[in-house]
């Protein structure tokens, strides 16, 4: 059963006028700057806000229907006494006298709009195929696209995915409903963050004879704390104690896939990239993995340790501010 | 008992593996050809070939067009300001990689 409620149902209120950070008596050109603003600031492919996606189809909603002087009359005669996320109803018959649908031009824009939204403006058919084929006419299926999210591990050994896609398709009745379904699919090794998996014939249904169209599946890493990622090379930092970097050291790091033992020469200073030729993501040819030395500095919270800075300070006379001076 | 074997697909990685036509890519991102067209003029995009029925698109174009794409629509940029914005966004794509390779914070 889909989670769509009816036009009954209760959801929480959404206050448009808020999401753009304006007033109710707000003008036409308010609004369309206030989007544009918030669009720049949100757009998933430029800002780096954690929640940019989530706050940009929030705006993109908001702009929707408030841009349009009709579906914003129409919101706006819900009155004002409504509060963001209050529980919500629409009122019987609010929408009438009122004509939104096939309005909009600038579909293509396949955004998920709000419970909210779709009660009171129905669900908006995105780009579909046009309904009225002739018969015997031929084309090819839309090509599809979905992202994929996984683990640098799978770049480096390949990996078995079970993708659950929903897919848009006409019902009986020529509306749009969505379709889930599951494919399994084979993830490469080698494959890195940003590339397309192109799966031919995967897309929309062909018309008539035509062929389906293609699915492209985007892949994306899944953030990890200790390794980044640079095309197919690989970076991570490695503490070291101040006297493994100066008088040299074998430690054991970790790398994406195993263990490796690795030689600290003496003298080393901290940002110190060390490279570990072809520990990088598998290719032809395959990256590098490159530890980048911190120095991190025991504290001194023990007599035994305070005395042995002492010594160091004694011993040393050394000044890191002496390039600073003269 | 019934005993399911369960196939996986194999796909191409359209970056390493693929060019593709002006046809192609606008299938791909669901867009009419003259929008190419204007990228490409733009420098947008960098096809090979002279004419357009010659041109082939390397992998990465796919990602660029969908990007420009997207940029030219949710924020209303005409043809030069999306090449613009990609020009910056690749900027600052390569320096925050120089940030990550000399370690962070």
């Amino acid at each position: 059963m889909g989670k769509r409620m009816g036009k009954r149902g209760i959801m929480e209120f959404k206050d448009y006028y808020a999401v753009l950070g304006l007033e109710r008596g707000a003008t036409q050109d308010e609004i369309k700057r206030a989007y544009r603003k918030l669009a720049r600031k949100y757009h998933p492919d430029v800002s780096k806000e954690p929640d940019a996606e989530a706050r940009f189809k929030e705006v993109g909603e908001a702009n929707k229907v408030l841009k349009n002087p009709e579906t914003r009359a129409a919101y706006d005669r819900m009155g004002s006494q409504w509060k963001a996320g209050q529980d919500f109803q629409p009122p019987p018959n609010w929408d009438a006298g009122f004509e939104f649908s096939g309005r909009d031009a600038d579909a293509g824009n396949s955004a998920e709009f709000s419970e909210f939204f779709e009660a009171l403006f129905g669900r908006r058919p995105g780009h579909t195929q046009t309904h009225s084929h002739p018969h015997g006419m031929h084309a090819p299926g839309q090509d599809h696209h979905a992202k994929v999210l996984i683990d640098l591990q799978d770049a480096y050994r390949g990996a078995q995915r079970s993708i659950s896609l929903q897919m848009p398709v006409l019902d009986a009745a020529g509306r749009l409903a969505a379709q889930e379904r599951t494919l399994n699919v084979n993830i490469p090794k080698g494959v890195r963050e940003g590339q397309h998996l192109r799966l031919a014939g995967q897309g929309g249904p062909g018309l008539g004879e035509g062929p389906a169209g293609n699915l492209y599946l985007e892949i994306a890493f899944r953030p990890n704390p200790r390794f980044r990622v640079d095309g197919r090379d690989v970076y991570f930092d490695l503490p070291v104690a101040p006297w493994e970097a100066a008088l040299g050291a074998s430690i054991t790091a970790p790398t994406p896939e195993d263990t490796v033992q690795l030689t600290i020469p003496p003298g080393s200073a901290a940002g110190r990239r060390l490279r570990l030729k072809g520990k990088g993501i598998p290719g032809k040819p395959p990256g590098d993995l490159y530890a980048v030395l911190a120095i991190a500095l025991p504290p001194a919270d023990t007599e035994a340790a305070r005395e042995a800075y002492l010594v160091m300070q004694r011993d040393f006379n050394f000044n890191p501010r002496a390039h600073l001076e003269g | 008992m019934h005993e399911t074997i369960t196939t996986y697909l194999r796909g191409q990685v359209v970056e390493e593996e693929l060019h593709l036509t002006l046809t192609e890519l606008c299938q791909a991102c669901g867009m009419a050809e003259e929008h190419v067209t204007t990228w490409v003029f733009e420098g947008v995009l960098e096809p090979f070939g002279q004419l357009p029925q010659d041109w082939q698109f390397s992998g990465p174009s796919l990602r660029r067009a969908r990007l420009a794409l997207r940029l030219a629509r949710d924020l209303e940029i005409n043809p030069a300001g999306v090449a613009l914005a990609l020009d910056l966004l690749d900027q600052i794509t390569e320096l925050r990689t120089r940030l990550g390779r000399s370690g962070k914070s």
